[in-house]
C-alpha cells in the first residue's frame, strides 16, 4: 500500500473511468470538495455533455469556459466542437479563416466521423489546462477527468499508436508525443477506475483493468467501489430468523413472514457485493476504496462533500472502507 | 383484453429501447421479446453485449451476430405457452463493420481497397461513434427481411443513445457530394464547377493536414475515395433507416431505474428523442422499488406500520428462549423492522424521483415499473417472470 491519497491529489491530471451510472460523477465532485477544502484549486473537467455534474453542485449549466461551482471547486465541460475550434485557432495563422471554417456546419460534421479528430483536440486542451499557469504556480491544481465511459480512456490512450503508423515527424508528431508523455508520466497523470460491486460492472472493470495493465503505461490509482451495501443483520440474529419465521408462519403474523423474507434477501445483496468485491479484489491489484450506500439519491453538496473527506482519510489511513461494517440500525441499502 | 405493453407488442412492427448504461436495458428488452412471442409474435431481439448468463439464456453463447432461434422448451414444459416464436442475434463491433463493407462494396477491389485502409483499420478499431450506425444497419437489413412481425433493437450502451437517430443521417451528409468530394480527387470532372470543387477540396485536405497531418489526411482521402463510389447505397439505407424510425409501427421504449444518476441521462434522452420528432411510448422503470408485502409483489409499499418488539417477542415465543437468545431475538425482531423502514423510505424516494422524470414525457407514455429481483436473470423463466411487471400499467404522472 502506497500512500495513495497524498500521492492521488499530487498529481496534475486524475482520471476517472467506469462504466455509465456507476456514481463516477459523485466521486469525482467528492474529491474535487475534499481537494479544495484542503486549500487547493481544483477543477474538474467533464469529458461529453452528461448534465450530471450539474445536479451535484445545484447549477444551471457548466460550460467550456472553467467557473466555480461551489465549495471552492471549479468545472467545465470539454466541449468536442470549442474544443477543436480552439485547435485549429492556434495552428492557422489567421483568426477569421479559422473561426469561418469551424463554424461551417458541413465541416464540423465532417470533424466528428474522421478518426482521431476528437481525441486530438480534447488531448490539445487537457494538456493546455494541465500546462496553464496562475499567479502563484499552476492555475489549476488539480484537474479531475471525469471520462464519459469506459471506452473513451482506452480511445484517449490509444491516440499515440493509433497514430504512429499515419503520421511522419513535423509537429503534429511533437503534438502527439507531448500528449502521450503526459498521458504516461506517473508524476503527472493517474487513473482510476469506478464500479460498483455487482456482476455485470465488476466483469467489466476486470476486463478493463487487464486491457489498461497489459497494453497501457497510465499509471494506475485505486479501485473505487461504490454503493457498497451494509450488512443488514448481525450472524448471530442471522442465526435465529428460521426460529421466528416458523413461529410467524404459525401464528400467521404475514407482515413479520414478510420482513424475514425482506431482510434474506438484504442479506443476499450483501452477500453478493462482499463476493463482487472479493473477486474485484482477487483480479486487481489497485488498493480499493468501498464506498456505502448512501440514503439519499438526491446528494446535497454537504454529504459529497463529507463522502470525499471520508474517502481521502481512509486512503491516508491504507484503509479500504470504515472498519464497523455495522448491522441494521443504521444501515441501508438502496 | 390486453393491458400494459402488450398491446403495442401487437400492434407494432419495431419497438426501439434506449436509456443509460447499467440499468438493465438488455434483459429488460429481452423480456419484451419474450412476453411478444408468449402473444403469438415472431420476434427478433436485437442485442448488444448481453451478460453472460443471459447470453445463455438466450443461446447466443460465443460471439457471433448470426441470427439463432431461442429454444423455448424449458419454458413450455412449466406450462407457459409460447405460440410465436423468439430469435436473437448480437452484435459484434468490428466483424459487423467488416462484414457490412463486404456486403455493400461493389467490387473485390474497393472491399480490399477499404478493409485494408489503415484509416479505416483506425476507425472499426475503435468504432464508438460508427457502432450506432452499424445497429440500423443490421436493423434495416432484418426488417427488410419480412421473416419477423416485431424486431425489438437494444440500442448500444452509449450514454448518448440518441447517436442511434442522428448516425445515419450524418453519414449520409458525410458522404454528400458537398463533403466527400471535396476530399476525393475530382479528376473525372470537367468544366467551372469540377474546378470549384477541385479548389475548395484542396482547401479541405489542407484544412484537414493541418488538424491530423499529411499522411494521415492522405490516409483518409484514400479513403472516403473508396467509399465515394458507394454512397448511394449508403444515402438510400439511411433515407429508409431515418423513416422506419419516425414510422407509426415504430415506438420507442425508454428504460431507466429509479437512480438518480440514471434519471439525469434518462430525462435528457427524454427530450432529445422528442426533439428529433420520434414518438417515445414506454417509459420502464427498472430495479425501482423493493418487493415488502408477499401477497402482491406489484404492490410498492411506502409506509410502514409501527411495531411492538417485546410483545411480539412475547407472543411469539412465550417462555421457550433462554435469557439471552431472548435479547437476540427482540433485536433481530427491531433489526427486521429497521430493514422495512429503510426498503419502505428507498420505495417512496424511488417513487418520487420516477414521477418527477414522468412529467417531462408527454402524457400518453406507457409508465411501467419492476421490482427489484432477486439476483441475476439467467434463464427464460427468469425473464418471463418480468412479464406481470409489463403487462401492469402504473399511474406515473399524477
Amino acid at each position: 500500500m502506497f500512500g495513495l491519497s497524498g500521492s492521488l491529489l499530487d498529481r496534475r491530471l486524475l482520471m476517472f473511468t467506469g462504466k455509465g451510472g456507476v456514481g463516477k460523477t459523485t466521486i469525482v465532485a467528492s474529491l474535487a470538495l475534499e481537494a479544495a477544502r484542503r486549500g487547493r484549486r481544483p477543477l474538474i473537467v467533464e469529458l461529453g455533455h452528461r448534465a450530471s455534474m450539474e445536479s451535484v453542485f445545484a447549477v444551471d449549466t457548466i460550460g467550456y469556459v472553467p467557473s466555480e461551482v461551489g465549495g471552492g471547486v471549479w468545472a467545465m465541460n470539454l466541449d468536442f466542437e470549442e474544443a477543436l475550434a480552439e485547435y485549429l485557432e492556434e495552428h492557422i495563422p489567421v483568426k477569421r479563416v479559422a473561426r469561418t471554417i469551424t463554424r461551417n456546419k458541413t465541416l464540423q460534421k465532417f470533424f466528428h466521423a474522421a478518426p482521431s479528430v476528437a481525441e486530438v483536440a480534447t488531448l490539445n486542451k487537457l494538456s493546455a489546462l494541465e500546462g496553464e499557469r496562475g499567479p502563484q504556480g499552476y492555475r489549476w491544481d488539480p484537474i479531475f477527468v471525469d471520462l464519459d465511459a469506459t471506452g473513451h480512456a482506452i480511445m484517449l490512450l490509444n491516440l499515440p499508436s493509433v497514430m504512429d503508423g499515419l503520421i511522419g515527424d513535423g509537429p503534429m508528431r511533437r503534438l502527439i508525443d507531448g500528449f502521450s508523455s503526459l498521458l504516461t508520466d506517473p508524476r503527472r497523470t493517474i487513473l482510476s477506475l469506478v464500479t460498483l460491486p455487482l456482476e455485470l460492472p465488476a466483469q467489466e472493470t476486470v476486463e478493463l483493468y487487464e486491457r489498461l495493465a497489459k497494453h497501457h503505461d497510465v499509471e494506475l490509482g485505486a479501485l473505487f467501489v461504490n454503493q457498497v451495501p451494509p450488512r443488514p443483520l448481525s450472524p448471530k440474529q442471522a442465526g435465529l430468523l428460521d426460529r421466528l419465521e416458523h413461529q410467524a408462519r404459525a401464528f400467521e403474523l404475514d407482515t413479520l413472514v414478510d420482513d424475514v423474507a425482506i431482510a434474506r434477501r438484504a442479506m443476499r445483496y450483501h452477500a453478493n457485493a462482499r463476493a463482487q468485491i472479493n473477486r474485484l479484489r482477487r483480479d486487481i491489484p489497485l488498493p480499493i476504496v468501498e464506498l456505502p450506500t448512501i440514503a439519499s439519491r438526491s446528494l446535497d453538496l454537504e454529504t459529497v462533500s463529507l463522502m470525499g473527506q471520508q474517502t481521502l482519510a481512509l486512503l491516508d489511513k491504507g484503509l479500504e472502507r470504515e472498519p464497523a461494517d455495522l448491522p441494521a440500525e443504521t444501515g441501508r441499502r438502496s | 383484453m390486453t393491458s400494459g405493453i402488450d398491446e403495442l407488442l401487437l400492434r407494432q412492427r419495431l419497438l426501439v429501447s434506449v436509456g443509460p448504461g447499467g440499468v438493465g436495458k438488455t434483459t429488460v428488452s429481452a423480456a419484451i421479446g419474450l412476453r411478444a412471442a408468449e402473444l403469438g409474435r415472431r420476434t427478433l431481439v436485437l442485442t448488444i453485449d448481453p451478460a453472460k448468463r443471459l447470453a445463455d439464456a438466450l443461446g447466443l453463447t460465443g460471439l457471433d451476430d448470426r441470427i439463432r432461434e431461442v429454444p423455448t422448451e424449458e419454458l413450455r414444459k412449466s406450462g407457459v405457452a409460447v405460440p410465436g416464436k423468439l430469435y436473437a442475434a448480437m452484435f459484434d463491433n468490428a466483424t459487423s463493420m467488416d462484414s457490412l463493407m463486404q456486403r455493400v462494396a461493389p467490387d473485390v477491389e474497393t472491399r480490399d481497397k477499404i478493409l485494408r485502409n489503415r484509416v479505416y483499420r483506425a476507425m472499426a478499431g475503435t468504432l464508438a461513434r460508427s457502432h450506432a450506425y452499424l445497429a440500423m444497419e443490421r436493423l434495416h437489413e432484418v426488417m427488410s427481411s419480412g421473416d419477423y412481425d416485431l424486431v425489438i433493437l437494444d440500442t448500444p450502451p452509449a450514454r448518448n443513445a440518441l447517436e442511434i437517430l442522428d448516425a445515419p443521417s450524418r453519414l449520409a451528409t458525410f458522404l454528400e457530394e458537398g463533403v466527400v468530394k471535396w476530399f476525393v480527387r475530382a479528376d473525372k470532372g470537367r468544366g467551372w464547377r469540377a474546378k470549384i470543387m477541385q479548389g475548395s477540396g484542396a482547401a479541405a485536405i489542407k484544412l484537414f493536414e493541418v488538424v491530423v497531418g499529411k499522411d494521415l489526411a492522405h490516409e483518409t482521402v484514400s479513403f472516403f475515395e473508396a467509399f465515394y463510389g458507394m454512397r448511394e447505397g449508403f444515402q438510400e439505407r439511411a433515407a429508409a433507416i431515418q423513416a422506419t424510425l419516425r414510422a407509426k409501427h415504430t415506438s420507442f421504449v425508454l428504460v431507466s431505474s429509479s437512480d438518480a444518476t440514471h434519471l439525469v441521462d434518462a430525462e435528457a434522452l427524454a427530450t432529445g428523442i422528442s426533439s428529433r420528432g420520434v414518438a417515445l411510448d414506454v417509459a420502464v422503470f427498472n430495479r425501482s422499488y423493493e418487493r415488502l408485502t408477499h401477497a402482491d409483489p406489484l404492490a410498492i409499499v411506502v409506509d410502514v406500520g409501527a411495531l411492538e418488539v417485546d410483545a411480539a417477542t412475547a407472543l411469539l415465543f412465550e417462555d421457550d428462549l433462554s435469557r439471552s437468545e431472548r435479547e437476540t431475538m427482540r433485536s433481530l425482531i427491531a433489526s427486521l423492522h429497521q430493514v422495512r423502514l429503510d426498503a419502505a423510505t428507498h420505495n417512496l424516494r424511488a417513487l418520487a424521483s420516477v414521477r418527477r422524470l414522468a412529467r417531462q414525457l408527454p402524457p400518453e407514455t406507457l409508465g411501467l415499473i419492476i421490482a427489484r429481483l432477486d439476483g441475476d436473470i439467467r434463464d427464460l423463466p427468469g425473464l418471463h417472470a418480468l412479464g406481470p411487471y409489463l403487462a401492469a400499467p402504473r399511474d406515473i404522472q399524477s
